[in-house]
């Protein structure tokens, strides 16, 4: 199985959202990084059915040169080799994510033979698009399921859960097919740390794709005027508990 | 302006947030009425509500092999009905299947999309919107190059709206052209779910736990406070993380998202990704030891002190009043 | 001479083993710094220091211990009469005070014996609970056996008349001399007397390296040996081998070091570790004596096939095969029992090496702390928060946060995550502050650029993610010019001043209660003593790991009236939330439980602590049971007691 996941880097993001002076980004000066959580689940998910199955995953990401750090993390799970797309400190919008990554995999497909599988997070922690998958799917002409909670790889086909009200609903794609996961499809694994320091010998390629205009422009980011709603204290200790009760009254719910 | 909206419906109820996404669709269109297209059984029968909601034609595709949920069919079926109205924006609630399905609108004639917006700016051309970050933490203004326009409605940021005195729309039948393509991907089998109890979407009350529950254990008394008032449990993400509940229980941007009446959000300092989570909700009560916990500025309610003193007072003083 | 032949022989070929089965060890550098070794050899070993920690058995102990010492010359003497009548070791054989000496060590030996009978039989503490008490009966025995017939040999020898200095220097043999006449039983006896000796200590000899009395060898060198480096630090590990060498912490027997080992060897199922526990004490399955046996025994077991190089011989993992998870992650790595053991071995440093090789190696470790792994690796610290909300407790104090490119202050307020995201701990970081402000100290705080110590991962066995943490924080350290660091966290006090040097960072490092002490005495703090009954709990990581012992108290009695717990000083029992334990579920008994209770007895209104961890435990403890005592850190006390002070009119300091 050759199976490729993409994935993101974004910020740690904490208790409140503070945004650079220019209103372009969140400030990011103190905050840490992580691979974004359905994403790191897709991972996970990868290197299982290789495990399984036999093959090699490769992780890819579009994003600035300290991602690195999230495809050696990657790395260190059991991926076997990653593909950084450098994004021009920019940040890209779907469509031109999409192209930069079917790009990448159009090479990549060229070079070493197709992708069986080709996995995303249902969306991005930060910017929440939820259509790059879709964009790459639809581009190399394949099957895509979206929202999987559920994913088994069976003889040329892949078996794809998604819970709905009531149960879960399946799909059956034939492959090559790409999905989208959500987390939860499973816990991903800790790193030894062999793992981690063989990680660190892995090969990871760069390439610099090129950033065409934006589609969906970004103008400026606002934090939500919501915030700094003060609550009301309806007291301290189990003392409070009478005012809690009446609350539930007025409200309906008790 | 002619706007096409995408209505989710069951067995002829329409989905709460397709209401939602209408109410920001009349505004899109600036008071002209909407076309609604309704794709599967019982599209017709559901199509009545929609008078109220500002809703003149409905667009009915019944045809039996859209039946079963296809995302491509579906996809079909909006491309079609704009060739067939001319429209110049779509919108969709941001379901999951309403981000899913313009996605591949999207794809399909290159067009951007924008998901999970809360408001309209300028427009109609190139379209201002405001649109979700962040799960509902952070807002983005952005501008969509592209028309018609393809839109998806943030669940529970826009409130549904009713016009007094509208008559039902007109109910055309609607055949898009479906390839087989459009039906590779479908839902082919749906297996019960194996849990009874209360979902944690659909809950009117979730009593949920954090860090500060402190074991697996600890949420013992939740469960206690939770079946008292018909309510399911949910949980933090560190929770899960930690082993001592389900990824189903999880509440926040990568786990579920509810909209109950009542949040109670014991022990959970309020990190934006779970607040994304809950914000949904009516009201918010946070138990906690800390005054100076986020979650406080996402409340509505506070108890502060120690939950595991809090939890099982409340639980009493509600047996209390039942005996 | 067939006999000592035998005996040497069995005796050999078992030390041989024995001495193979610690070269299988990995190396441990226990080089240099002479003398303090011959200094703890010299206290530890001859002056018993640590076993007079419990005065009685201690005594009993070092009576038969210097007994033994002192009899020595008497095996070589009877081994020479055995074979010679009249022939015995050349001039100390012949002298009338030896003789003297002798019998008074001899009749100790027997007290000493009779001591432990009935400490063992009558008595029967807890703490030998899961020893081997038939073997300890045996040796009693044997060594009983030993000074009695030593008597009766010379009390024969007497009767006889071969003494030859006046029977009067030997008062206890001459004593026994009486139940002989002069005649030829009495011959018989003597010969008789005399063998029995030899032959008891040659069976001793060949029994003794097969039984934990092997600890008469291995103590001393096990003592030699230990630690001279602070208990609070921990040995690192390198990461930059090669790969084949990838191996960390102690999977299996061979990954053991040397002194590890010897460690094993040198327990001598004294309980006195077992006693002091807080794991075991609170019903828990760790006890570091049965933790030791049973990794003794497996070195047993597969030693010997590795030493001979057995083919296809795979060792066993030591978790669970000889140890189970449970005893692995129950530790608090509170050191209680490395401060008891007599001859030196050192517990917490086998947890550790345990612990690592599960978490570094096998991931394996309670699903409860892996978000706090993740935390402290993505996120920086163990809450999870974001760096960038370090400072918000420092909010409106008027505290320096240091930006990059400030000149140094002259002291760093290393805060630590505790203080800086727990509600609880927070005050303590808020006093200290406002103490610093108002006695006009030079400080800064680091602010988002502190990062966790990474001593809440290092505990846990994750040393790999602790280094990187070190060495980041080291160069923020080291680019600020910082020389002086003052921490209100014990864990961080410890691992700033005691572990960061291995890389790099050499601070003079003072806990809050050490510098707060100083002002006080200098007068740049004035305090009054208002706040009633105060019992100050001792942190393990400042009493014990770093014999921070005066200062906090010099606080407390300035501000209130101190009662002493029990369990104080150096004997302190922990909060239970060392050993990254502050993440991690208890199961059975609760330790902080524990500790409040104890608290709770002394009648105290205030339980004074110095640690943000000790501090929310405590509390814990306290609401749990439903306690009337108020758990406040030392700085909170001395922060209000400046308050007050303030409104009165000034008069002399500590009024």
């Amino acid at each position: 199985m050759r199976i490729l996941v993409c994935v993101k880097r974004v910020p740690l993001t904490g208790g409140r959202m503070v945004l650079t002076a220019d209103e372009q980004a969140i400030e990011t000066r103190h905050l840490g990084f992580t691979i974004s959580p359905h994403e790191e689940c897709g991972v996970e998910e990868a290197v299982r059915i290789v495990e399984q199955h036999g093959g090699e995953t490769t992780v890819l990401t579009l994003g600035p040169p300290e991602a690195e750090e999230q495809l050696r993390d990657t790395l260190a799970m059991g991926a076997d080799r990653g593909l950084l797309l450098a994004a021009d400190g920019e940040e890209w919008d779907p469509q031109a994510t999409a192209a930069a990554i079917l790009a990448a995999i159009e090479d990549e497909q060229a070079a070493g033979g197709d992708f069986d599988l080709i996995v995303f997070g249902n969306e991005s922690a930060d910017s929440g698009n939820f259509q790059v998958g879709i964009r790459v799917a639809h581009a190399l002409e394949r099957p895509v399921a979206t929202g999987l909670k559920g994913l088994t790889v069976e003889d040329g086909q892949v078996r794809c859960e998604r819970e709905v009200t009531g149960g879960r609903d399946i799909y059956l794609l034939p492959l090559p097919a790409v999905v989208t996961v959500l987390e939860g499809i499973n816990l991903p694994r800790y790193p030894s740390v062999p793992a981690k320091l063989r990680a660190r010998q892995k090969a990871i390629e760069k390439r610099a794709p090129e950033r065409p205009d934006s589609r969906l422009e970004k103008l400026r980011l606002v934090v939500p005027p919501g915030q700094g709603k003060q609550a009301e204290i309806l007291g301290e200790g189990a003392d409070a508990a009478p005012a809690v009760v009446g609350v539930m009254r007025d409200l309906g719910v008790a | 302006m002619t706007v096409v909206v995408l209505v989710e419906q069951l067995e002829g109820e329409v989905d709460e947030l397709s209401l939602q996404a209408l109410a920001l669709a009349r505004e899109l269109a600036g008071g002209d009425p909407l076309t609604a297209l309704l794709v599967g059984d019982g599209g017709s029968e559901a199509s009545a509500q929609l008078g109220a909601h500002g809703v003149a034609t409905a667009l009915a595709a019944e045809d039996e092999r859209l039946a079963a949920y296809a995302p491509g069919a579906w996809a079909r079926s909006v491309t079609d009905a704009i060739e067939r109205t001319g429209a110049s924006a779509v919108v969709a609630a941001g379901t999951e299947r309403g981000n899913e399905v313009l996605s591949h609108v999207a794809a399909r004639l290159d067009l951007p999309f924008a998901a999970n917006c809360t408001a309209i700016g300028e427009g109609p051309e190139p379209l201002t919107v405001t649109r979700v970050r962040w799960g509902g933490s952070l807002l983005e203004e952005a501008r969509v190059h592209g028309s018609p326009a393809l839109l998806s409605v943030a669940p529970h940021m826009v409130a549904a709206a009713t016009v007094n005195g509208a008559d039902a729309p007109a109910v055309e039948a609607f055949a898009p052209g479906l390839a087989d393509d459009d039906l590779l991907v479908r839902v082919s089998e749906h297996v019960d779910a194996v849990t009874s109890g209360i979902s944690l979407a659909e809950a009117k009350v979730v009593v949920s736990g954090g860090r500060g529950v402190g074991s697996a254990d600890g949420f013992r008394m939740l469960e206690e406070l939770a079946e008292l008032l018909h309510a399911a449990v949910g949980c933090s993400r560190v929770v899960t993380s930690a082993g001592w509940r389900p990824h189903t229980d999880q509440v926040g941007q990568t786990g579920t998202k509810v909209s109950p009446d009542l949040y109670i959000a014991c022990g959970i300092s309020g990190a934006t990704q779970h607040i994304a989570g809950c914000k949904g909700a009516k009201k918010i009560l946070a138990i906690n030891k800390d005054a100076e916990a986020p979650i406080l500025a996402s409340a509505d309610y506070a108890v502060i002190g120690d939950l595991q003193e809090i939890v099982p007072a409340i639980t009493a003083e509600l047996r209390k009043g039942r005996t | 001479m067939a006999a000592l032949a035998v005996s040497g022989f069995l005796f050999t070929r078992r030390a041989k083993l024995l001495v193979d089965l610690v070269r299988l060890g990995k190396p441990s550098d226990r080089s240099g710094r002479l003398p303090q070794r011959t200094r703890n050899e010299v206290e530890i070993v001859l002056g018993q220091r640590k076993l007079l920690q419990r005065l009685v058995p201690g005594l009993i102990h070092a009576a038969i211990f210097w007994g033994f010492l002192v009899l020595f010359p008497t095996i070589l003497i009877a081994m020479i009469g055995a074979v010679d009548r009249d022939a015995t070791l050349p001039w100390l054989g012949h002298q009338g005070w030896f003789a003297l000496v002798v019998d008074v060590f001899a009749v100790l030996v027997l007290v000493g014996v009779l001591g432990a009978v009935y400490i063992r039989k009558v008595q029967r503490p807890a703490r030998f609970a899961g020893s081997h008490l038939g073997e300890a009966d045996l040796i009693l025995a044997l060594i009983a056996g030993i000074v009695t017939t030593l008597l009766l040999w010379h009390a024969a020898r007497i009767a006889l008349g071969l003494n030859e200095w006046p029977a009067g220097w030997s008062p206890v043999s001459n004593a026994l001399s009486g139940l002989f006449g002069d005649n030829s039983a009495t011959e018989v006896a003597e010969r008789a007397f005399v063998w029995a000796h030899v032959v008891i200590i040659l069976s001793f000899l060949a029994y003794l390296p097969h039984s934990k009395h092997l600890h008469i060898a291995t103590a001393a060198v096990n003592v030699f040996f230990g630690r001279t480096t602070p208990p609070g630090r921990l040995e690192p590990l390198r990461f930059d081998g090669p790969e084949e060498e990838m191996r960390f912490g102690a999977g299996t027997v061979p990954d053991l070091t040397w002194k590890q080992t010897l460690d094993t060897f040198s327990c001598t199922e004294c309980g006195r570790c077992q006693d002091v526990c807080p794991a075991w004490t609170t019903g828990k399955e760790l006890s570091p004596k049965l933790l030791i046996m049973a990794l003794r025994d497996q070195v047993f077991e597969e030693g010997p096939p590795l030493v001979r190089g057995a083919e296809g011989f795979e060792p066993a993992p030591l978790v669970p095969g000889a140890v189970s998870d449970n005893v692995v992650w129950d530790c608090v790595t509170c050191g209680a029992c490395v401060r008891e053991c007599p001859v030196s071995i050192e517990h917490v440093d086998h947890i550790v090496d345990l612990r690592r090789h599960l978490v570094m190696m096998d991931s394996r470790f309670p699903s409860e702390a892996e978000p706090m792994l993740r935390d402290v690796e993505r996120a920086s610290n163990p809450w999870g928060k974001a760096q960038s909300e370090r400072a918000d407790w420092a909010q409106e104090l008027g505290v320096r946060v240091l930006e990059p490119g400030d000149p140094a202050p002259e002291v760093l307020y290393w805060v630590g995550c505790a203080a800086s995201f727990d509600e609880r701990a927070r005050t303590a970081a808020q006093s200290t502050a406002k103490l610093l402000l108002a006695a006009g100290v030079d400080f800064a705080i680091l602010g988002p650029r502190e990062s966790c110590t990474g001593d809440p991962a290092r505990r846990m066995g994750n040393e790999y993610l602790f280094q990187a943490h070190a060495e980041q924080n080291v160069g923020t350290l080291n680019e600020a010019g910082v020389t002086k660091i003052v921490a209100s966290c014990p864990h961080c006090f410890n691992t700033l001043g005691n572990e960061y040097g291995d890389f790099g960072g050499d601070y003079e490092v003072v806990h809050h209660t050490e510098l707060l002490a100083g002002l006080v005495r200098e007068g740049r703090l004035r305090t009054d003593g208002d706040a009633g009954t105060v019992t100050y709990h001792d942190s393990c990581y400042l009493a014990r790991h770093n014999d921070v012992l005066a200062d906090p108290r010099e606080l407390v009695e300035a501000v209130g009236q101190p009662i002493e717990m029990k369990r104080s000083g150096k004997r302190t029992f922990c909060c239970g939330a060392g050993g990254a334990h502050m993440w991690m579920e208890e199961r059975a008994g609760k330790i902080n439980d524990e500790r409040a209770r104890e608290a709770a007895e002394t009648g105290a209104q205030t339980l004074a602590v110095a640690c943000p961890f000790c501090t929310v435990m405590l509390d814990d403890g306290v609401r749990q049971r439903g306690d009337e005592l108020r758990v406040v850190d030392v700085s909170t006390l001395l922060a209000e007691s400046l308050d007050s002070a303030g409104e009165r009119p000034s008069g002399p300091p500590g009024a």
